[in-house]
């Protein structure tokens, strides 16, 4: 039992605090997954800038690590914005550092350092425990941008650690993040095979693979809709899924309808999530909430 | 009239007061703020009509024996579970389970189900206004199970003697279900449930009685026969 969420603004005028909604329609999911909570919200692009959150190594002096880090990425471009909250380092740096090179440089700065997002809008926050504590620790109500989603986790087959925590980022592929409830039954066979291309796993979460299967369909040059599609095909289990990247919300669920999701569209919004409370916590008025059928999907655009 | 307001409140503080309300001698109960909170007017034993004031989470009306429970957005997950008698009538769309185990009463969905709506119902009457999703009325052993619009795949899978009526397209039948001509008796049954549980606004632009398709099961699964192996096969 986890609880999902998400949230496209259809306004076009992003003034709203992004944030706060994602997190009050976390909150209301609290009950279903108290182990960890998470959220990827996407801001406005700068010119020519990616954006970085990396969690540092633990046991290890914060600001020392995070020089090093920085000292790391500035050899693919110049290095702005940096700061360090609890664990986590941010910066913006400029250039079109290739994604892949600039992860593996500042991953490889000390053990147990992580990429948890790096792309032109994303910025995935994420710890063990409440998404009351999530708010507490990064203040994250205050996030402006035009969609995200997010994930109360209830842990039931590995660490709860802010790795293991959701939403994933699908490391390597920039802006590309999923969060999901429910079990992928061949995750083993299918890490397998990735593994075997050389694919680097972080965690031992089966929710991982989702995104590293969607970045593998988008790699090929397939779209969205059909990543979608093949997963009944592919990923056994059930699952839930909110998936976003720079400029698309979309949901999936698996084909026995096995977990639940609902969504309500509006001339202003599209929400999504696990159960209706979320939508009725962070969004008041009179809409019409319908719960997804089996294999359903739908994506918007931003 | 007796208002009950949820917001701050427990779901148990709720349930609590709508009771000792109608113990009072309300009868009609106006439940406010719901929130789409889980468990709303469960396990209500007499005949008062509760009214909830917007949306409702998993299990509302469930274990009911009685009451008739309005919810005027949606339900989600398990709405009237394992009612024995009453009305649960849902003015949105429903979660997964609508009706799921219902001994007797009505379930009334205006809009859409989603998966296994009915599911293992043993009497009763589970009416989907608009279309319903996989595996409705699985397993079903009695009871009434009508939806005017489509259904998903696996529509009334291995059923013991619940009788289905879809007046949509029906996307897959599930495993032992057999199509049979509508008598004048259905048609009759379908004209006058419709009439009588959908508000004319809503009935008006769902098919006639005549014009629904009747899915009963083809009982081969009721008994074991080394005959009907290949069909097991398919259900196992």
């Amino acid at each position: 039992m986890c609880g999902i969420v998400g949230f496209l603004d259809k306004t076009g005028n992003h003034a709203g605090a992004l944030g706060c909604t994602v997190l009050g329609m976390l909150d209301a999911l609290g009950c279903r997954g108290p182990d960890s909570a998470g959220v990827a919200l996407y801001g406005a692009a700068r010119d020519g800038q990616l954006v970085a959150r990396v969690a540092l190594a633990s046991g290890n002096h914060f600001e020392d690590s995070a020089a090093k880090i920085v000292g790391a990425a500035e050899k693919f471009g110049a290095v702005t914005d940096s700061s360090i909250t609890d664990c986590y380092l941010r910066f913006r740096i400029t250039g079109e550092a290739c994604i892949r090179q600039l992860m593996d440089a500042v991953e490889s700065v000390e053990p147990g350092t992580e990429v948890v997002s790096l792309g032109r809008h994303l910025e995935i926050v994420k710890q063990v425990g409440s998404p009351e504590n999530l708010e507490a620790t990064y203040r994250v109500s205050g996030f402006r941008g035009t969609h995200g989603i997010g994930h109360t986790r209830l842990s039931t087959e590995s660490r709860v650690d802010l790795s293991h925590s959701q939403p994933f980022w699908s490391h390597g592929y920039p802006d590309l993040a999923a969060a999901h409830n429910g079990h992928i039954t061949n995750y083993h066979q299918l890490r397998r095979r990735y593994e075997q291309r050389g694919i680097r796993f972080y965690t031992e979460n089966d929710s991982e693979i989702i995104g590293m299967y969607l970045a593998g369909q988008l790699n090929a040059g397939r779209t969205l809709e059909e990543a979608f599609e093949s997963m009944h095909r592919d990923l056994d289990g059930s699952f839930s899924c909110v998936v976003a990247t720079d400029s698309e919300l979309g949901f999936v669920k698996d084909q026995f309808a096995l977990k639940p999701l609902l969504y309500a569209e509006t001339s202003d919004f599209v929400a999504i999530a696990t159960e209706e409370m979320a939508l009725r916590n962070a969004l008041p008025g009179d809409y019409a909430v319908r719960e997804a059928q089996a294999k359903e999907s739908r994506i918007w655009r931003k | 009239m007796a208002e009950v307001i949820c917001c701050g409140r427990s779901i148990r503080e709720i349930n609590s007061e709508i009771k000792s309300r109608i113990r009072g001698g309300d009868q009609q109960i106006t439940v406010k703020d719901p929130g789409a909170r889980h468990n709303l007017a469960v396990a209500i034993l007499e005949p008062a009509h509760v009214t909830i004031e917007g949306s409702a989470g998993y299990y509302c009306g469930a274990l009911a024996d009685g009451s008739t429970v309005e919810v005027k957005g949606s339900a989600g997950w398990g709405l009237a579970e394992s009612m024995l008698n009453g009305t649960a009538i849902v003015h949105g769309s429903a979660g997964n389970g609508a009706g799921a185990a219902i001994r007797g009463g009505a379930v009334i969905v205006h809009g859409d189900a989603a998966a296994r709506a009915a599911v293992s119902m043993k009497g009763g009457l589970v009416l989907i206004g608009g279309s319903c999703g996989y595996m409705a009325g699985f397993m079903g052993q009695k009871g009434s199970l009508i939806v005017c619009g489509d259904t998903g795949d696996a529509f009334a899978d291995s059923m013991y003697a619940t009788v289905c009526y879809v007046g949509g397209k029906i996307k897959g039948l599930g495993t032992d279900t057999v199509r049979e001509d509508l008598s004048s008796q259905d048609v009759e049954f379908l004209d006058a449930t419709l009439e009588r549980y959908l508000p004319f606004e809503i009935r008006k632009s769902k098919p006639a009685g005549k014009a629904f398709k009747k899915v009963v099961s083809g009982r081969r699964l009721w008994n074991f026969s080394q005959r009907d192996r290949t069909i097991w096969q398919e259900a196992l």
